[in-house]
């Protein structure tokens, strides 16, 4: 088994794809993740599954992958896994507060799109107010918050770290055709690409709150915890606390414009 | 606080250098004294910029290994909730450890006995009057056989 723990999770999977399908079963999305570049240990470590979970898992992908091996089965009590509520300190709620914001915004995408598509010309001035919420808010506010000073508590070269800049970056790519398109008038390239921000940043952020944030906490000391909390809030401080007031303003009047539109 | 009686004098052995234990016998992590919360004062030196854990009494006896998995690199307060008296003080106390020691983190252990929550309280009640923010854990340890049963920022 040492020697899977060591492969990538793509390579695991397009030689014995039952591995993909177990590991849906536990609620671990590889089989569709199109990086597929994460080691099977590193997948396997960064949800923080109970030892008798991990135990049983790593057991069914050994069977399918080596089905002659005689694998003990692990006995598992189930009377004894208790789901985990996610508690993050101070500074991690923070972000993901943040992403709730970030969320409500994602909702109004479709609507947006639909509107652009049926207006006889693009509303340049709906399409950059967006634009600037995702930049000012998601991007500046939030997201260097995350490159600047949560990610750099764990080794930057991990590919899930990797990974998460990656879809910052494509994130950013996508809002640059919006701009384009509105400045052409390009319904067609707005709606591509902000509907291709609103799949990528949804799947994003679910990874963020549910996988990233736990593991890094989980390697992080408290005085570590402490530490992210003061630069977090040094951080929000030197943008003010009326920029995201403001954003959080925005959103209000987007849903209630669109609500009245329909 | 006077200086004249050993048991409140303050003193900080953080920088003591730690030599190894020919015996195998385990090192103590107490880096301070005093550490009964009446008697510290919160500006004290071994305070200052610090990961704080403020341990209901019991706590260190029922853990095995509190030294070396909880109070390890941290700075040490003590006391009971339930039989301690004037714990007003000890509001304005850990308030004060806040604000004016900038301390980094405050940990509460406690028991899982329903009157050890008053530690939290007080913790909690001296956070919200501070003026700085901190993140404050909770840590639960169960009486029967000495667990740690939660771990939470509150």
């Amino acid at each position: 088994m040492e020697n899977i723990m060591s492969k990538d999770i793509r390579a695991v999977i397009d030689q014995c794809p039952d591995v993909g399908r177990i590991l849906e079963e536990y609620g671990i999305g590889c089989a569709p993740c199109s990086v597929g570049s994460c080691l099977v240990s590193d997948v396997v470590g960064i949800h923080g599954l109970d030892p008798q979970t991990e135990a049983t898992l790593m057991y069914k992908m050994e069977k399918a992958i080596y089905p002659d091996r005689d694998v003990p089965e692990p006995k598992v009590d189930l009377s004894k896994i208790v789901p985990k509520e996610i508690n993050y300190s101070p500074a991690v709620k923070n972000l993901v507060d943040e992403h709730v914001l970030i969320k409500r915004m994602l909702a109004l995408i479709p609507t947006i799109a639909d509107f652009v598509e049926n207006s006889e010309t693009v509303d340049k001035d709906l399409i950059l107010s967006c634009v600037d919420f995702i930049r000012g808010y998601a991007d500046k506010f939030h997201h260097m918050k995350e490159e600047d000073i949560f990610f750099k508590y764990v080794d930057e070269q991990s590919e899930i770290i990797k990974i998460m800049y990656e879809d910052h970056d494509t994130g950013r790519n996508h809002v640059k055709n919006v701009v384009e398109g509105a400045e052409n008038g390009n319904k067609a390239q707005i709606k591509e690409h902000l509907n291709g921000y609103r799949d990528l940043l949804t799947q994003h952020i679910k990874k963020e709150d549910e996988i990233l944030y736990p593991w890094i906490e989980r390697q992080m000391t408290d005085n570590q915890i402490g530490e992210l909390f003061q630069r977090c809030s040094a951080a929000d401080a030197s943008v003010g606390e009326e920029l995201p007031k403001k954003y959080e303003k925005f959103i209000i009047e987007l849903e209630e414009k669109f609500a009245k539109e329909n | 606080m006077s200086d004249c009686c050993p048991g409140s004098k303050t003193m900080d052995f953080s920088d003591d250098e730690q030599t190894e234990d020919e015996t195998g016998a385990r090192q103590s992590q107490l880096k301070q004294w005093p550490i009964q919360l009446h008697l510290v004062s919160p500006q004290a030196p071994y305070f200052q910029e610090r990961d704080i854990l403020l341990a209901a009494d019991c706590v260190p006896f029922t853990l095995a290994d509190f030294h070396k998995d909880h109070l390890k690199g941290k700075s040490l307060a003590i006391g009971c909730p339930k039989l301690d008296s004037d714990q007003e003080v000890y509001v304005d106390k850990i308030a004060s450890l806040i604000d004016d020691s900038k301390i980094n983190t405050l940990t509460v252990m406690i028991m899982q006995v329903p009157c050890c929550m008053g530690l939290s309280q007080i913790a909690k009640s001296g956070a919200d009057k501070a003026t700085r923010k901190i993140p404050v854990k909770q840590v639960v340890v169960s009486v029967e056989g000495g667990q740690v049963l939660s771990e939470e920022w509150l």
